[in-house]
């Protein structure tokens, strides 16, 4: 059997980057629709 | 604060999924380590249909009448847009698996064929969310548009599999995708990917349906200032 | 009875105002001869390939065009706030899909005329089980312009309506370009018996088509 190590770490890599990319990007568009409320309330 | 409890959850159980997948399970006997593949891969896929299942179950809740509520919209395009997320993730790791184990990176076989369509489905979907109607239009169209794409993924299957049944004899890879599971390790680990993946997909969920509804909160109110704004402007020249 | 005369009513209305303003004859047409133009460029018509892969050529050409008469069925619509006559003349909404379906169909069916002709023209290909060809055609146009139909009144009056309609139409009609296509392929390799079966696919899927429309044009045609 070929050592398929690699795909294996690509693909193991890939799940963690879109994961944490997606969670990342929900939590920036949380922080910035609540801002933006925040600052409705002030003004 | 369950949220918090949720998210800390599906990170602890992913980090001992990685553990038990990459160190603890044994290389399979046929497919070497890119078998350690599947434990990422059939989770994701699982996780794909069930996001998929939950939008159109919140779909029906929102179009009958009794359980109508604006919430099941925003349910219905939350789980959609991790549903699509994990789709296209389902199908990459697919790819990397096929790689070494089929010779490809693509096989048009009925499995693979009919979740890309899905995927496809489902980005028209969401693209569909984002055309500016009002929350009960987009609520009726998306509903209707999201039981057309779930009630039509039967038929692409049916009508993949028959195409492909038609020249399997001119495949010249093993298209089995089944994996034996041997010992104790390799299925208690798919069964805890699985569980994993629930988890995670729960904490996605929760995460979009709150931004969903913040968005949905601020849109309100741009409409509810600029109705008060035009409101005074037809009063103070009179 | 009521159902039907309504429905051809309503086709009546959009045959008429497409042969007055020719639009699917001098903009729709033509379209579907210049893919077809642009596959042979594609494909090196030298090599005999393009006989070969002609049934598929053909139906992609044709969901391509049917994608336009879709969009410009609603953007008839559109104009003048006419959905809104449309939707108190008290016509059932039932009527006005199967009408604006059929008259999509019909549009279909003449295209799919000029467009075979061209394919056994500079596709070099021999018609053969005609009956079989007929069949799916028809069955296939059927499910197209129901599907169509549908996504139409879906994304209609919405913004980027015109770039929404191909991709939500495209992946629904999967069934549809690969039963058409099988059945072609069929009939013109002379096994018609093995395209009946997609035929009989394709009849499934319009019938799921029709009845989803029916179902859903009421309630989408409110409002908005």
């Amino acid at each position: 059997m070929d050592d398929n190590w690699g795909y294996v770490a690509a693909g193991y890599g890939l799940t963690a980057g879109v994961v944490a990319a997606y969670v990342v990007w929900l939590r920036v568009r949380i922080r910035r629709a609540e801002r933006s409320l925040r600052d409705e309330a002030d003004g | 604060m369950t949220g918090k409890l949720l998210g800390v959850a599906s990170g602890v159980s992913l980090a001992v999924l990685a553990v038990l997948a990459l160190v603890v399970v044994p290389p399979d006997a046929v497919q070497g380590d890119a078998q350690r593949l599947m434990y990422v891969h059939v989770p994701t896929a699982w996780l794909a249909y069930l996001a998929f299942f939950v939008t159109a179950v919140a779909s029906v809740l929102w179009l009958w009448p009794r359980t109508r509520a604006p919430h099941w919209d925003l349910l219905a395009g939350s789980s959609a847009e991790v549903g699509v997320v994990f789709t296209g993730l389902t199908l990459a790791l697919g790819s990397l698996w096929g790689r070494p184990i089929w010779g490809t990176w693509w096989e048009w076989d009925a499995r693979l064929t009919t979740t890309l369509v899905l995927f496809f489905l489902y980005v028209g979907y969401l693209a569909l969310r984002r055309t500016g109607a009002t929350a009960d239009e987009r609520g009726k169209r998306c509903a209707i548009a999201a039981l057309i794409a779930f009630a039509d993924v039967p038929v692409v299957h049916f009508s993949v599999t028959w195409w492909e049944t038609l020249h399997q004899d001119a495949t010249v890879f093993n298209p089995d995708l089944d994996v034996r599971m041997e010992g104790f390790w390799m299925p208690f680990t798919l069964v805890f990917s699985v569980l994993a993946f629930t988890l995670l997909y729960a904490t996605l969920v929760r995460t979009r349906l709150r931004l969903a509804e913040l968005d949905e909160g601020r849109e309100e109110r741009e409409l509810q200032r600029a109705i008060e704004e035009r409101r005074r402007a037809e009063v103070v020249p009179a | 009875m009521t159902l039907l005369r309504e429905s051809a009513l309503v086709m009546g209305k959009d045959l008429r105002i497409e042969l007055r303003s020719r639009v699917a004859l001098q903009q729709i047409l033509p379209f579907g001869g210049v893919v077809l133009v642009l596959f042979a460029f594609a494909l090196d018509p030298d090599r005999g390939l393009l006989s070969r892969v002609a049934p598929g050529l053909f139906w992609a050409a044709v969901l391509l065009a049917a994608l336009l008469a879709v969009t410009r069925s609603f953007a008839v619509e559109d104009a003048n706030r006419a959905r809104d006559g449309l939707r108190l003349s008290g016509i059932d909404p039932g009527a006005v899909f199967l009408g604006k379906a059929a008259a999509i169909a019909v549009e279909l069916l003449v295209l799919e005329a000029a467009l075979g002709a061209g394919v056994v023209v500079l596709y070099d290909v021999e018609p053969r089980g005609v009956l079989l060809l007929a069949c799916a055609a028809l069955a296939a146009t059927a499910g197209l312009a129901a599907t169509g139909t549908v996504y139409g009144v879906l994304s209609s009056g919405l913004r980027a309506r015109d770039t929404l309609v191909p991709l939500l139409v495209l992946p629904a009609v999967t069934p549809v370009m690969l039963g058409a296509t099988r059945a072609f392929e069929a009939a013109l390799d002379g096994v018609p018996g093995d395209g009946w079966p997609w035929v009989q696919l394709l009849v499934v899927f319009s019938a799921l088509a029709v009845a989803a429309g029916v179902a859903v044009f009421g309630p989408l045609l409110e409002e908005s």
